[in-house]
């Protein structure tokens, strides 16, 4: 157990400061976190897999909790990118096996900067507009 | 007692020599190890707090400010001892949504770390240097 800094942050999350130890934690709260920021034991903070959770912690009073609705609701995000990357990815191979059978280069070379482009896709949004190109 | 030393090379007992720049340029100004899944700190140097303000997304505080914020940050990830994701990203001055992107101050600065290719993840170990 050991102290930690926490406040209700510019998302709505909870932030967490560690002290490193190499100033007291009371220095810390004054030069490292904003006003209102306060001191809690961190065996307070939601242990376990509540804590895998900690993007949809909320901070009431000093009492740290989860907000379910949004942890699910991070977890469907997450999940749908993935899986509309994964069928995208699966068109484009089915197409590119058309495209060879065919001797079509020129296409096969297009599904290949469409491939490269979803593999570094970073959100959904990219890969909506992937799938829907103007 | 205070003092200076003032000297244009080092040189260690067998003659080994190098130029006073590379130790004050070539040294870690700050450095911490960190588990980014507590944060537990693990070690630490002038470096006063580690702040999670979300999945992967990090603020590392200063103990004694730079001069400027000319600076230089690295870091290192590690999934556990054994390695379960096949790529992982560590993109300083930036959280994970860039939306901090230049925020990069004397004393403190922002950085992400992400499990390749899109997830906000936090490493348990995590290792952050700063050069100046």
């Amino acid at each position: 157990m050991s102290n930690v800094i926490i406040y209700t942050n510019s998302t709505n999350g909870v932030s967490v400061c560690v002290p490193t130890g190499e100033l007291p934690i009371n220095e810390v709260l004054a030069k490292d976190a904003p006003a209102g920021a306060i001191i809690v034991d961190d065996s307070t903070l939601p242990q376990g897999a509540d804590s895998v959770f900690f993007d949809a912690w909320k901070l009431n009073g000093s009492t740290v909790t989860v907000d379910f609705p949004t942890a699910q609701a991070h977890k469907l995000r997450d999940f749908n990118a993935a899986a509309v990357q994964v069928a995208q990815a699966r068109q484009l191979n089915t197409l590119a096996g058309i495209a060879n059978a065919k001797s079509d280069a020129d296409f096969a070379s297009e599904l290949a900067t469409s491939r490269e482009s979803i593999a570094s896709a970073t959100t959904t949004a990219q890969l909506v507009a992937i799938a829907n190109p103007v | 007692m205070a003092g200076t030393i003032v000297a244009d090379t080092i040189q260690d007992g067998a003659g080994n020599s190098t130029a006073m720049d590379n130790a004050i340029y070539g040294s870690a100004k700050a450095w911490v190890l960190f588990d980014g899944t507590g944060p537990t700190i693990r070690s630490s140097y002038n470096v006063s707090s580690v702040t999670r303000q979300g999945t992967g997304q990090f603020l590392v505080t200063m103990t004694n400010a730079l001069a400027d914020k000319n600076y230089v940050v690295v870091g290192s990830l590690v999934n556990g001892t054994t390695p379960t994701v096949n790529g992982v990203a560590f993109l300083a001055g930036s959280d994970y949504s860039g939306a901090t992107a230049g925020s990069q101050t004397t004393t403190s600065f922002y950085f992400g770390t992400w499990a390749y290719p899109t997830t906000a993840t936090n490493f348990p170990y995590t290792n952050v240097a700063v050069f100046r």
